[in-house]
């Protein structure tokens, strides 16, 4: 029995440790640190980074030519960030940027100059050194004319050229040195000009950003950030609850946001674009090459009862795969009204009067698999028999590009004008599996004319004209259904103080600028 | 002893490779492959074969073998296929923080374990025996990771007493054993309900012994009884299970480095798994193999500090 008291010294040694290492800690560095739901990061190049951690890393390290307000993604409102100003020929094909003087990149790599926006652009524009190459396809050539001056040429006009050139996607500009010497590497120590820059990526756990004592536009307010990779929702949240993390993803689910919002000192943030939800159908496959059946499926589909489980506050109605608010959505496009009888009829129609069996694949990720769960429950209603796969997002992204899915619910945002999406979705060069693919899940390939011409309009009634055509196609030939726009999550202390007001980011994330600060 | 031990040294490299084959081949023999497997069952034949051959895998099979074989004895366990990092480095940065949990949660098991186990077996049939069986029926039925949440939440958040976020800084003794607190009390109040019933039923066997009623008879008092003659004969079988449950404590902390958000083997196994990287989760399992080699020598050496009847020749 007296051996316990071995057991008593451990507890108390255990509180001890508690109390005394948990004392307060004098002259703190101002850190913010930020939980996402991410098992790790797949690059920090950001001429490669596409997922929500990958974006939230990059953006503070970068700046394009020209940038997003940061807290508006109103293409009217692009303001300039590493040129000063630009000129543009009357034909809108030229365009000259002034650089800013005096940039430094972060880690003693120098100033920027013309040479590196040029290194960088180009490296955009080649698809074997970037995922966006097909954002810059009209780029024709980049000259620098002098140490602070660019020339951009396009082959033809398109529908937003410094919209390319923001502090998104391709845009970025790195440092043509580091990458030259870093190679492959980049990807995980990356150089650029923003106002923090990278000081540790461990792998699983976490990446840890510093302040980049040149930057331009003054020191940012913060020391460190820590964008920590926390897939489990309940450590996410206890974190947070115990103020270890300042800013955290959440669940993109009404309770989630009821239940943050009773933490004191929180504050919630919905916010926009939000990103569509649409099922591209695989009109390649059998038996989705028949309309009948694409049409069946989206009658089976309740939109309504989806959007009341994912939650009000998180989720808005979309009609068309370009929602309202981007430059060219309409909503004058067919819509398909949820008739469970009309689906059973045309599934008979088209030869299946028993049902159908289909197989794929969807990511863990609960912002894909619950909806995707709700539309398996849905479908089996009328005798559509989904089996679903969970495999990993990483894994799940590489194989719907591979082809292996008859239905692919993809969410995504976009720059907010109709092209891209349609450009990466409903091109035919874009189709997926082949050596221009993006992102065309559903093989389409009979708007293409339209896309062009829209692209190159210069008369913007008759662009949207174009687009909206092309909208009514898509939907005419059940392509895709789109479902709804669920909006971000993220739930800050309200001490942390981003040093903007969050209204929408095309980054997808809570993210941390120069500005962002902790209040007392 | 100190032949013993070269001799069980050189035993164990035959044991390791057997596992690392075993391994190697379990791999292979995954319905369609490991490529298959990275890409799941619906990838088409183009990117099966693309993956196979940049993971070497469109060599003749025995030549891949070799190949491993060659780069694993010049300590080379290759490159994450997800991060195109060096594994060595990655498994040395995690390995001290499972260490420092494994370590923490057996300590904690035995510190508070053996004491239990022993009153238990001295009180049997009365009231601190039934609290001290249904604790532990209670700590072996507990799952990890509600365990886990459940301290945070009274520990951490309530209390404000232990962190939540991380391993701690490594180069920080502190800060180090701070953030380890909590996981290891995760992991240490189940190895408390394991262990105490060990000890319980050891004691329990012990205790009717014809030596133990002699040193009673004797006249001994029961403290030299019970930890003298008793206990340390009831050891030989707990430590034997101690040893076991080390191995299982080290790959089992899988949850607690999740839940707590720590570095680790466990977490980097499971994030293996789930990002399908082969090559990752090939060099975890070859570590987890060789501690749990190691362990079973460092508990058949306890034998005999715990019995000098125990020679090794």
């Amino acid at each position: 029995m007296k051996m316990s008291k071995y057991g008593l010294f451990l507890l108390v040694a255990l509180i001890f440790v508690g109390i005394v290492v948990s004392s307060p800690v004098v002259a703190q560095e101002k850190a913010v640190r930020m939980a996402l739901k991410a098992s790790d990061i797949r690059s920090l190049d950001p001429h490669y980074g596409t997922t929500t951690i990958d974006y939230a890393c990059i953006d503070p390290m970068f700046n394009g030519l020209v940038r997003f307000k940061p807290e508006d993604i109103s293409p009217d409102k692009i303001e300039p960030d590493l040129a000063e100003r630009w000129e543009r020929s009357k034909d809108g094909l030229v365009w000259t940027f002034y650089l800013r003087k005096g940039v430094k990149f972060h880690k003693g790599y120098g100033e920027l100059t013309a040479e590196d926006v040029k290194f960088s652009l180009e490296k955009a524009a080649d698809k074997a050194r970037s995922g966006f190459a097909g954002d810059y396809a009209a780029l024709g050539k980049v000259e620098a004319l002098d140490k602070y001056t660019v020339r951009l040429t396009f082959k033809s006009a398109i529908p937003s050229v410094l919209g390319i050139l923001t502090n998104y996607h391709g845009g970025y500009i790195i440092s043509k040195k580091a990458y030259e010497e870093k190679g492959d590497q980049f990807k995980f120590d990356p150089i650029g000009t923003g106002p923090f820059m990278l000081k540790e990526y461990a792998p699983k756990e976490k990446v840890v950003e510093v302040r980049h004592p040149e930057y331009f536009r003054g020191k940012a307010k913060l020391d460190r950030v820590e964008l920590w990779f926390m897939p489990d929702a309940s450590s996410r949240e206890m974190a947070f609850r115990k103020g270890e993390i300042d800013i955290v993803e959440g669940e993109r689910e009404q309770a989630w946001v009821n239940k943050i919002k009773q933490i004191p000192g929180t504050a919630v943030e919905i916010f926009g674009p939000g990103e569509t939800l649409v099922l591209h159908f695989n009109m390649t496959k059998k038996p989705l090459d028949d309309v009948r059946v694409r049409r069946a499926i989206c009658h089976a589909i309740n939109i309504e009862e989806l959007m009341k489980f994912l939650g009000p506050d998180v989720t808005t109605k979309i009609v068309s795969p370009i929602p309202m608010d981007y430059l060219g959505g309409t909503d004058k496009v067919p819509r398909y009204e949820f008739n469970p009888e009309k689906a059973k009829k045309l599934l008979a129609e088209a030869g299946f009067p028993k049902g159908l069996d289909l197989s794929m694949v969807i990511t863990e990720m609960s912002d894909y698999r619950r909806p995707m769960e709700q539309v398996q429950e849905q479908l089996r209603k009328v005798g559509i028999n989904l089996k679903m796969d969970v495999i990993t997002h990483t894994a799940f992204h590489e194989q719907i590009r591979k082809d292996v899915n008859p239905l692919v619910l993809y969410v995504c945002a976009r720059f907010p004008i109709a092209d891209p999406m349609l450009t990466h979705f409903y091109h035919s060069k874009s189709i997926v599996g082949t050596p221009t693919a993006v992102t065309n899940f559903s093989h389409y390939n009979k708007i293409d004319d339209l896309i062009e011409k829209a692209r190159v309009e210069v008369d913007p009634k008759k662009q949207k004209d174009l687009w909206a055509e092309a909208q009514v196609k898509i939907l005419d030939d059940a392509a895709a259904l789109p479902l709804c726009i669920s909006k971000f999550v993220f739930a800050r202390k309200a001490n942390v103080d981003l040093g903007y007001e969050m209204r929408s980011t095309l980054t997808l994330v809570t993210t941390i600028k120069e500005t962002t600060d902790i209040r007392k | 002893m100190f032949k013993y031990i070269i001799r069980r040294m050189i035993l164990v490299l035959p044991t390791l490779w057997a596992v690392v084959t075993f391994v190697f081949f379990l791999i292979r023999i995954v319905p369609g492959g490991p490529a298959v497997a990275a890409l799941g069952s619906y990838a088409t034949q183009e990117s099966i074969r693309e993956l196979e051959k940049k993971m070497g895998l469109d060599r003749p099979i025995l030549v891949q073998y070799g190949a491993f074989l060659e780069d694993l004895c010049r300590g080379d366990l290759g490159r994450s296929l997800i991060t195109n990092k060096p594994i060595s480095a990655e498994i040395r940065k995690a390995l001290p923080y499972t260490l420092d949990l494994t370590l923490g949660g057996m300590l904690i098991g035995i510190v508070f374990g053996v004491p239990i186990g022993i009153m238990t077996a001295l009180k049997r049939n009365q009231a601190p025996d039934y609290i001290g069986r249904i604790l532990s029926l209670i700590g072996i039925s507990m799952p990890e990771f509600y365990l886990g949440i459940l301290l945070m939440y009274v520990l951490a958040i309530k209390l404000d007493l232990f962190p939540v976020l991380g391993g701690g800084d490594m180069s920080n003794p502190g800060s180090r054993l701070y953030h380890l607190v909590l996981p290891a009390l995760t992991l240490g109040i189940i190895m408390t309900a394991f262990i105490s019933r060990m000890v319980r039923s050891s004691m329990l066997n012990v205790l009717k012994e014809d030596y133990v009623r002699t040193a009673r008879a004797k006249g001994l008092h029961e403290k030299v009884v019970v930890y003298k003659h008793a206990l340390r004969n009831a050891l030989i079988p707990t430590v034997t299970v101690i040893g076991i449950y080390m191995s299982i404590l080290m790959g089992g902390s899988v949850l607690t480095e999740i839940i707590f958000s720590r570095p680790g083997l466990g977490k980097m196994m499971v994030f293996a798994v789930k990002d399908r990287d082969y090559i990752a989760l090939q060099s975890v399992i070859i570590i987890f193999s060789a501690f749990v080699f190691l362990f079973n020598l460092l508990t058949d050496l306890l034998y005999s500090i715990i019995d000098p009847r125990i020679e090794y020749r």
